[in-house]
């Protein structure tokens, strides 16, 4: 109402600068009060000794932290896609088994999961590949260990890396809710779509590859960005097995040193950075779909 | 057609139930080649379900369907072979919205029919002349008017080289000054001599391509003759109200 207002009083400009600032303030303030807190937390922390040290220990994580992520949500949107596909399929078995695995993997914290492959799922699936000599042989060849020295059953557990049990423990977990949000796309698109595909002789696979998921994915881009931004932060529930990521340096340094506020105050400067520049790659997409849908 | 003794659609004691409602009810039609069949009747009496169980978009309980020699309803029949050869076209068009008006016309060319990008243009070119729209080739669909897209949808079942070309409701989706374009082209289509089944309402259409008129009631085939036998002496009461509910105005 006001801006019709506005408009009439004052001609309208190349750039209206009052209408610029008047949408900046109400839409974008969080944003500036965002990026000025984050200078005031720099500031604060490269003028202070104590903080600098905090910052020097726990930063080199971060490429732990989002190694981690990423392995983790590659994998989760391969699990992810082919567990939606088993769920709408009329295969029981397939169906039945997937929607199992989703329920299961749901229905369990994240937190338990992750000890559960780490302490229990790794330690087992070692005993029986050591069962297996020909498997241990090759499985060391694999990892690099020179022939001269490779022994039967000496791949041990530890020989598993903690980063790789926490990959599959995300990606499995990941997987079931991204299944979720696969078939949902999947579902979205209208049954004549598939009609159409299938009248025209096409395969139900060629249609699905052709005709359905390009459709789906795009409409669940957005979601696929936020389950992103959702694992970027429970990669902190790694620390619970001692991967050195930078929650896990964080308790490192605070308990040794006796310095929470600062280990804490580096670590939430660093999370909550790494998911806005994730949020705004999200609004960002949302926007471009959005403008894409009223062109095409 | 009494040159053609074998017919190309041959759908025999044919019964279809949803749930508890009988769609289908022991419905026998032969089509012969280059036949245009027009199917009319009121909604929910199987016009529809009928078609669409000719390319086994829809299965069948009992009875048999055969298209050119294959027998559909068998489980073994591999169904894309037989839908390549019956085209298709729907009520709400279903083209593909990711896809610009070419690459819809060359999609199923492509990978189902296997030709090559030149090839496969070419004949998209060719058909959207003949449907009336070339300068639309690189537009996405959600840019077109309902006719031009139902125009596209059939430039897109035409570029497989049909035997068979199905019309489920084709204008029934469009507003009435767009209705017209469709039918031209459904009409050249029949005088070059297509082999056409139709569900519709447009009678004008019926009267001017049909070589025969069906008239469905609740899932049974009621009468079965030439359009103006149909139209002028309807032999059945059903019928007969059916035609002054619609013809009334």
């Amino acid at each position: 109402m006001t801006d019709t207002i506005a408009d009439a009083r004052y001609p309208r400009q190349l750039f209206d600068i009052r209408r610029l600032g008047r949408q900046i303030v109400q839409r974008q303030l969080w944003f500036i009060a965002f990026i000025a807190l984050d200078v005031l937390i720099l500031y604060a922390i490269f003028t202070d000794p104590i903080l600098v040290e905090t910052w020097n220990f726990i930063v080199p994580g971060i490429s732990v932290t989002i190694q981690i992520t990423l392995w983790s949500f590659f994998f989760a949107t391969i699990v992810g896609l082919l567990t939606a596909l088993a769920r709408i399929s009329k295969n029981a078995l397939l169906y039945n088994l997937s929607t199992f695995y989703v329920e299961l993997f749901r229905g369990l914290p994240l937190l338990v999961i992750i000890l559960i492959f780490s302490f229990v799922i790794t330690p087992a699936l070692i005993d029986v590949i050591a069962s297996i000599p020909a498997l241990d042989d090759f499985l060391q060849q694999l990892a690099g260990i020179a022939p001269d020295r490779i022994a039967t059953t000496a791949l041990r557990s530890r020989d598993v890396e903690e980063t790789a049990r926490i990959t599959f423990a995300f990606a499995l977990t990941y997987g079931a809710f991204m299944s979720e949000v696969f078939r949902a796309g999947i579902e979205s698109i209208g049954r004549g779509q598939m009609e159409a595909a299938r009248s025209l002789g096409m395969s139900y696979v060629q249609a699905m590859r052709y005709i359905i998921l390009p459709q789906a994915l795009r409409n669940v881009l957005p979601a696929m960005a936020n389950n992103f931004v959702l694992l970027l932060k429970d990669t902190s529930l790694a620390s619970a097995i001692a991967v050195p990521e930078i929650s896990q340096l964080t308790r490192q340094y605070s308990s040794n040193r006796f310095r929470y506020p600062q280990g804490l105050l580096v670590l939430s400067f660093l999370y909550a950075n790494l998911t806005i520049v994730m949020s705004m790659g999200v609004y960002w997409l949302e926007a471009r779909l959005q403008a894409d849908k009223q062109e095409s | 057609m009494a040159d053609d003794p074998k017919p190309i659609i041959s759908i025999r004691n044919v019964y279809k139930h949803f749930r508890n409602v009988t769609a289908l009810k022991q419905v026998d039609l032969d089509i012969y080649h280059g036949e245009v069949v027009v199917i009319i009747g009121p909604s929910g009496s199987g016009k529809s379900t009928l078609l669409r169980c000719i390319n086994r978009l829809e299965t069948i309980d009992e009875g048999d369907v055969w298209v050119d020699g294959i027998q559909v309803n068998q489980p073994g029949t591999n169904i894309n072979r037989v839908r390549e050869e019956v085209g298709m076209v729907f009520q709400q068009f279903n083209l593909f919205p990711n896809l610009t008006v070419l690459q819809n016309i060359m999609l199923a060319q492509r990978i189902v029919r296997k030709r090559n990008e030149h090839e496969a243009t070419q004949v998209a070119r060719a058909l959207l002349d003949k449907v009336g729209i070339p300068e639309k080739a690189d537009v996405f669909p959600s840019k077109l008017s309902g006719g031009q897209q139902q125009r596209v949808a059939i430039a897109r079942a035409l570029a497989m080289n049909p035997k068979i070309m199905l019309f489920d409701e084709p204008t029934s989706a469009l507003d009435p000054e767009m209705i017209k374009e469709v039918l031209d082209v459904m009409l050249a289509l029949a005088k070059e001599g297509m082999t056409m089944v139709v569900v519709t309402h447009e009678m004008g259409f019926a009267r001017a391509a049909a070589n025969r008129v069906i008239f469905m009631d609740q899932g049974e085939k009621i009468e079965d003759s030439t359009p103006a036998d149909l139209f002028d002496h309807p032999k059945t009461e059903r019928c007969r109200q059916f035609l002054s509910k619609i013809l009334a105005h």
